[in-house]
């Protein structure tokens, strides 16, 4: 096949003023890089926030019963738990599911007494899901054969000022409203190293938590996804199956602050790439000009010889594809070790956040990390190419409107 | 009586610089015949390139008529009178205008590819500058040729699409004699093999004792036009 001269005619015009195609391709690339890299620390975040939160208790999905998102009432019960959780767990994509329930609870130990939300686990998939049991520091986790036993905080412990083994004192609110009592023994203390998340952790069974409450079975099924990002289709599939007083919430839905969150990192960093590439494209732009400016003559000439406008704009467009995908190779050059540190070393946000890594009750990792993939080369491709098409708008304009008269008055030594 | 290619019938033409306007043509009338080698010529001021810019579609008049192949110009958009440049229409320039970062061949063959030419354009191409006798420098760019041989490739690429009518701005203004003198002749077969017309602005001897016909312009007018001899250049050159 034989490559148009149109092409050619393109390509070899990059050679002509190598400095200056040299530098817009290096704006071009600095402009792709940072886009890329942006996007990077962006979905990188995103995919630790999700993740993070899935581990943290919230799991990607949740089942619950009718009316909870709106009332957040822990009293609620699923009519057929053990039928939503195998339903659950039958689900393709879904890489567990666990029973949940809940209620408020005071413990007290002495004179001192603590007021938090206590959760009803199946010790068996809780630990295997919950990355925050698995920070154990004394003791064990719960296991299924558990009786009046539990698992705290490192700051529930503190503020109790108790230690593995002792007896807590429980007070909850029963099925008829009558306050319950029941003495629960430590067998294990959690320390994330976060005040706010050490300070509400106490988990009995399932059994226990029936025992204690008189509402049998689970408040909740939370289920982890294989593929976080096929979320909304999953939710989509678990609706359309479970059963009727019954509802399914993604954990966007139970967590919105946290959901609202993630979006409004993404547009914010969407706003700054698109910015950057504001920046650079006026730039280019300005270069673009120049270029067609010095080679005003020699259009002209084109347009004597019979170039028809379509021609002469895809000439100009040619050549900004050419150095578009230039750019895009620069910018690929640029940004790849810098994603890559940033994939797997990660940004250490320990000073920066002054050693609280929780936000709504989520634990999350001080050190951030990026995602480094190959969407990162169609991305470059787009930005590039779109941002020296854009930058070739007003060049292209400008060609259109040089009088081919010139080529002919125009003398030359 | 040869068929007329182009009818200027009365034209005017005027340029506004600021407030002053320049009456670059002021009625002028003239005929380009089929198979015309016409040189144009007249002091600096007098129209010849504005005149060229007009029948080249390149420009429009302010008043009167400019016909080629029977078309008034005037009626023509601006996509049609590129279609007529590309197609019927050839252009030399006195600066060659070949484009820098093609070889002598491409800038031939890019005509043909604004045609519309397909896989056959090259070997078009290369047949144009082999009967020009170009073909050993197809492969060079501009900036390797001499001002003779790059105006020899212009010619080739005015050329190429076979046009009826070729308009040649001062062609020989930056070429010494020889060269000159080889360019014309080189016009001058094409004319004769290919049913061309030439139109030349120029203040060179040389194109006038070439040219079949010699039009005088002076204020935007024709003071004179003498049809020559075209022999005659041949003839004082054999003796």
């Amino acid at each position: 096949m034989r490559v148009p001269l149109l092409a050619k005619f393109a390509v070899r015009t990059m050679g002509r003023n190598v400095r200056r195609t040299f530098l817009s391709v290096i704006g071009v690339g600095v402009g792709c890089a940072i886009a890329i890299f942006m996007t990077a620390l962006t979905m990188g975040s995103g995919e630790m926030r999700v993740r993070v939160i899935a581990e943290s208790g919230y799991g990607h999905l949740r089942i619950v019963p009718d009316g909870w998102e709106r009332t957040r009432d822990n009293d609620l019960r699923l009519t057929d738990w053990r039928a939503e959780l195998g339903t659950a767990r039958s689900m393709e994509g879904v890489r567990s599911a666990t029973p949940h329930a809940r209620t408020t609870a005071l413990l007290a130990f002495g004179t001192r007494v603590a007021g938090l939300e206590m959760l009803g686990v199946d010790p068996e998939t809780e630990f295997a899901m919950n990355r925050i049991v698995r920070m154990i520091s004394e003791g064990r986790y719960l296991e299924p054969s558990d009786r009046d036993a539990t698992v705290i905080g490192s700051t529930v412990a503190d503020r109790l000022d108790v230690e593995l083994d002792d007896d807590l004192l429980l007070t909850v609110v029963g099925k008829s409203g009558e306050m319950e009592y029941a003495m629960l023994r430590i067998v294990g203390i959690v320390n994330t190293g976060v005040k706010d998340i050490d300070g509400a952790i106490c988990h009995v069974t399932l059994d226990d938590m029936a025992g204690l409450t008189g509402l049998e079975g689970a408040g909740e099924i939370t289920l982890m996804l294989d593929e976080p990002d096929a979320l909304e289709h999953a939710a989509s599939r678990l609706r359309s199956i479970v059963q009727g007083g019954s509802e399914v919430l993604t954990w966007k839905e139970i967590l919105p602050d946290q959901g609202g969150d993630s979006e409004s990192d993404k547009a914010f960093m969407n706003l700054l790439s698109g910015i950057v590439v504001v920046v650079v494209v006026l730039g280019i732009a300005g270069a673009q000009l120049t270029a067609i400016l010095e080679r005003r003559r020699e259009l002209a000439v084109l347009i004597a010889l019979g170039m028809k406008d379509g021609q002469l704009v895809g000439l100009i467009f040619l050549e900004a594809v050419v150095m578009g995908v230039l750019g895009a190779v620069a910018g690929l050059l640029i940004s790849t070790p810098l994603v890559r540190y940033t994939a797997t070393t990660g940004i250490d946000l320990t000073r920066l956040m002054g050693g609280d890594f929780s936000v709504s009750g989520v634990l999350l990792d001080p050190v951030m990390y990026s995602d480094m993939g190959p969407w990162m080369i169609p991305l470059a491709f787009l930005i590039g190419l779109v941002s020296m098409l854009l930058a070739g708008i007003y060049p292209a304009w400008f060609a259109l409107r040089i009088d081919p008269t010139s080529a002919l008055s125009l003398r030359e030594a | 009586m040869n068929e007329v290619l182009v009818d200027v019938r009365d034209v005017r033409k005027d340029f506004h610089v600021g407030k002053i306007t320049v009456n670059a043509l002021r009625g002028l009338d003239l005929e380009v015949r089929k198979g015309d080698f016409l040189a144009i010529v007249g002091p600096s001021g007098s129209g010849k390139t504005t005149l060229l810019n007009l029948i080249g579609a390149l420009d429009v008049a302010t008043g009167g008529v400019v016909s080629v192949f029977g078309q008034d110009l005037s009626t023509l958009s601006r996509r049609r009178r590129a279609h007529l440049r590309l197609t019927s229409l050839g252009f030399v320039f006195q600066a060659y205008n070949l484009v820098p970062v093609l070889t002598a061949l491409e800038n031939v063959e890019f005509v043909l590819e604004l045609q519309g030419a397909g896989s056959e354009r090259r070997e078009a191409a290369m047949s144009v500058l082999d009967e020009l006798s170009l073909g050993e420098l197809s492969g060079r760019r501009p900036n390797e040729l001499s001002g003779g041989q790059q105006q020899r490739v212009a010619v080739a690429r005015a050329v190429a699409a076979k046009p009826r009518l070729v308009l040649a701005d001062e062609p020989t203004a930056n070429l010494d004699s020889e060269n000159a003198e080889a360019l014309l002749r080189m016009m001058r077969g094409l004319r004769d093999e290919h049913d061309m017309t030439f139109v030349f602005s120029t203040h060179d001897p040389l194109v006038m004792s070439y040219a079949s016909r010699v039009v005088t312009l002076r204020d935007g007018r024709v003071i004179s036009d003498e049809q020559k001899n075209s022999d005659a250049h041949e003839h004082r050159r054999a003796n």
